[in-house]
């Protein structure tokens, strides 16, 4: 059945081949920009939950 | 330097989410519990037609997820939101109006969903009145959250408010998509899609809101919360950008996976499985991600009990996140789908990962939010336990329920018959599992019920904080460098990060539903497959109202095990008339796809008002009310209209002749049930006569001519 739905709608091989492309592209984009970036802005961007001052009165 | 701005926090709004995500915690496990001892002891509806395990069912998944979970979600939100950009919300009107809003979709559902008034759609049952409330709140919350974007103090958009803007976004495509329908009437709306592309479209939806309710915005609470909690930062900030972008473009793609071996063409499965297994890598970076930001901090785990909710939570989800993507595989995916194994699994999600991270939230906040010590350490210890216990106790029995009933299902005698030929007794055998279900069901509800105690009691030691007050340089308008990096341009910008995240899933969404929408013709037709009658349709819309679709499936997969049991394997082109599309994801009772003509009327009359009468030992709760209550007709043309105007092939101005042929086709099952010994007045006014022509005509379009057969 699913042979003659891939016939009909002709060639969709290609998005496969297109969905791991992207995904590819942006894992490995956002890894890579991630590992090159700025060690002072990162630390600044870690650090912002601890930033605030709320009253802690527990433990 | 920018001169110092003083501001203020609004708590009050955070600790109304709080409240709620308590209170409707305890209502959505209480349903759930309650759901679970209908599995043992079915007469546990009282004869009640409202509180029957198939309107329960819905009623707890939507309380659990939406309510609780929903709550949950605001209530970290609305916290993290305003301390991690340093200003307070855009508008309190806003927060006000989505919170009432929230509260009052929640009651709709509890309402209209025992009242039988459900779409079928798994986790979107609410009919299209409540879902045009739902997309008017979330556009409130989408306001809010983004007008507090934009005004805020701090430049850099920390990764947990990337992955609320993801949520925001995907939820608002998913409930769009899975949501197109014309109404019928006030509480009644056919789906746009049929069959296949229903299924598909449900399932892209079903999954995804596991992927985008239950866990992104939870995972945002995980990268603000965890490091609150333990007092340092997140262990690696470059893997959590690498986590966001991978896991928000994988998983949308994972809905697939849910009709293996289905109706649903091969290569979608496929896409659905292999995007299921690539899960694993994202999911289990952020784990560690999360469990690393404990490194240094082990020795505190042992004595803080947020933090031991919180690495119960994280392990959770890491362990979910396994299963989850091994349960796609499609070897494994043929022993436990449509069995307790997927309840299991699911549960280790939604108790262990989002009950344990909610719980240590709102333990964290609670002091906070009214400035006092929280009530008792001990108590919440032992609340740790009952939850730790109580999610163990669920999820082993069924994972063992799913596996030996699969088995069951599964095994043949030399001679080639199905050893359990009788599907009752697979479920009998498992009876003593859901016990001990109930049990852990029970335990975590205990659990639950004394955080609410502490947290009452938490809350009269102290005073609500409504306003904190706080203090934060205004923004600097931001001045590029050389060697920026495009990572660092986005986090300044939450428009694009807006746009880029919402491309990220559109890509998968597109990819695997639109060739099945543009492909509509090719699906195979089959000549003998005619559109349902009248009667047929009211039928239908019972079997909808009674939540059937909850313990019973209507999908015949090709292995020998199921065409020996049922018949044959259920074929694309025999569904493209439903909508919407009862393939249903739980065998508490066996398939009805082939069940049309398999037993004659009287038995089907004598199952709904007792089952126990024909099937002894069965779990099926009686239906007396479908005896006595009449066949509403008024709407009847209406939805015969909707049909064709959704390409449904009837004639012409069939609509004005379908109450006289609905009348005819029941007086017909109603004579056939009299020569049967079925004695009542006013037999072929009874919705039971409704219920038998569907039942009735299940699967047969296809079955082949016996007369044929013998030549």
């Amino acid at each position: 059945m699913y042979k003659h739905i891939l016939e009909s709608a002709g060639n969709i091989n290609w998005m496969a081949i297109f969905a791991l492309g992207t995904f590819f592209f942006i894992f490995s984009v956002s890894a890579i920009m991630a590992f090159k970036s700025d060690k002072g802005k990162l630390n600044h961007m870690s650090n912002l939950p601890l930033q605030e001052d709320d009253p802690i009165v527990n433990s | 330097m920018s001169k110092i701005e003083t501001f203020s926090y609004d708590n009050k709004i955070v600790r109304n989410f709080g409240v709620a995500t308590a209170i409707w915690g305890l209502v959505g496990m209480l349903v759930g519990l309650i759901a679970a001892l209908q599995l043992i002891w079915p007469e546990m509806n009282f004869t009640t037609q409202y509180i029957t395990f198939g309107r329960l069912r819905p009623l707890h998944t939507n309380a659990a997820i939406f309510a609780f979970v929903g709550n949950g979600i605001f209530t970290g939100v609305y916290y993290s939101l305003q301390r991690l950009l340093k200003t307070r919300m855009f508008s309190d009107l806003l927060s006000k109006v989505h919170f009432w809003g929230w509260q009052l979709i929640i009651v709709a559902a509890a309402i209209t969903l025992p009242l039988g008034i459900t779409s079928s759609h798994e986790y979107a049952e609410l009919e299209w009145p409540i879902d045009i409330a739902i997309a008017l709140v979330w556009v409130v919350f989408g306001i809010n959250m983004f007008g507090t974007i934009l005004k805020r103090r701090e430049n850099h958009l920390y990764v947990a408010i990337w992955f609320y803007i993801a949520t925001w976004v995907t939820v608002t495509v998913l409930h769009i998509g899975n949501n197109l329908e014309i109404p019928v009437h006030m509480w009644k709306s056919i789906p746009v899609f049929a069959g296949v592309q229903d299924a598909l479209v449900q399932w892209w939806y079903g999954h995804n809101a596991v992927a985008f309710f239950l866990t992104t915005p939870y995972l945002g609470l995980m990268y603000y919360f965890l490091p609150k909690a333990a007092n340092r930062p997140v262990y690696s900030y470059k893997l959590s950008i690498v986590h966001f972008w991978a896991l928000i473009f994988i998983y949308i793609w994972a809905g697939p996976h849910h009709l293996l071996y289905t109706s649903l063409p091969d290569w979608a499965q496929s896409l659905g499985s292999v995007f299921s297994l690539m899960l694993i890598a994202p999911s289990w970076g952020g784990m560690l991600n999360g469990l690393l930001t404990l490194r240094g901090a082990w020795d505190r785990v042992r004595r803080d009990p947020i933090l031991k909710f919180m690495v119960v939570a994280v392990t959770a989800y890491g362990m979910s996140t396994l299963e989850g993507p091994l349960l796609s595989i499609k070897s494994i995916n043929a022993i436990s789908h449509f069995t307790d194994w997927t309840v299991g699994h699911v549960h280790i999600g939604t108790l262990g990962w989002n009950g344990m991270l909610t719980f240590g939230v709102l333990y964290w906040l609670w002091p906070r939010l009214y400035n006092t010590k929280l009530h008792s350490v001990s108590l919440a210890n032992t609340h740790f336990w009952l939850g730790t216990l109580g999610v163990m106790f669920y999820a082993i029995p069924l994972y063992w329920a799913g596996w030996t009933q699969s088995m069951m299902w599964k095994k043949f005698t030399p001679d080639g018959f199905l050893a359990f030929g009788n599907f009752l007794e697979t479920v009998t055998q498992i009876i003593p599992m859901y016990m001990i279900r109930a049990l852990g069901g029970t335990i975590y509800l205990l659990g639950a019920i004394i955080m609410v105690y502490n947290l009452w009691k938490t809350a009269k030691a102290g005073t609500l904080v409504e306003n904190v007050e706080a203090s934060a340089p205004a923004r600097e308008t931001y001045k590029s460098h050389t060697g920026d990096h495009w990572h660092r341009w986005i986090e300044r910008r939450p428009v694009q990060m807006l746009i880029f995240s919402t491309i990220a899933i559109l890509i998968g969404g597109m990819v695997e539903v639109f060739p099945m929408l543009l492909i509509d013709e090719n699906v195979p037709k089959i000549a003998s497959v005619q559109p349902y009658t009248p009667l047929e349709i009211e039928g239908r819309d019972i079997y909808i109202r009674e939540g059937c679709i909850s313990c019973h499936s209507q999908m015949v997969r090709p292995f020998r095990s199921e065409t020996e049991r049922y018949g044959e394997y259920s074929k694309s082109g025999e569904f493209i008339y439903d909508r919407p599309f009862l393939w249903g994801s739980k065998r508490t009772g066996p398939d009805l796809h082939r069940v049309g003509e398999k037993y004659p009327h009287s038995w089907h009359y004598n199952h709904m008002y007792d089952p126990e009468s024909m099937s002894p030992g069965s779990i099926m709760p009686a239906y007396p009310w479908l005896i006595n209550q009449e066949i509403n007709t008024a709407y009847t043309p209406a939805k015969v209209n909707v049909l064709k105007m959704l390409n449904t092939p009837y004639d012409d101005g069939y609509a004005e002749r379908a109450v006289a042929d609905l009348e005819a086709q029941a007086k017909t099952i109603a004579d056939e049930l009299r020569d049967q010994g079925i004695e009542q007045e006013n037999l072929e006014q009874k919705e039971i006569v409704a219920l038998i022509a569907y039942l009735q005509r299940l699967g047969t379009d296809i079955k082949p001519d016996p007369v044929t057969e013998n030549r």
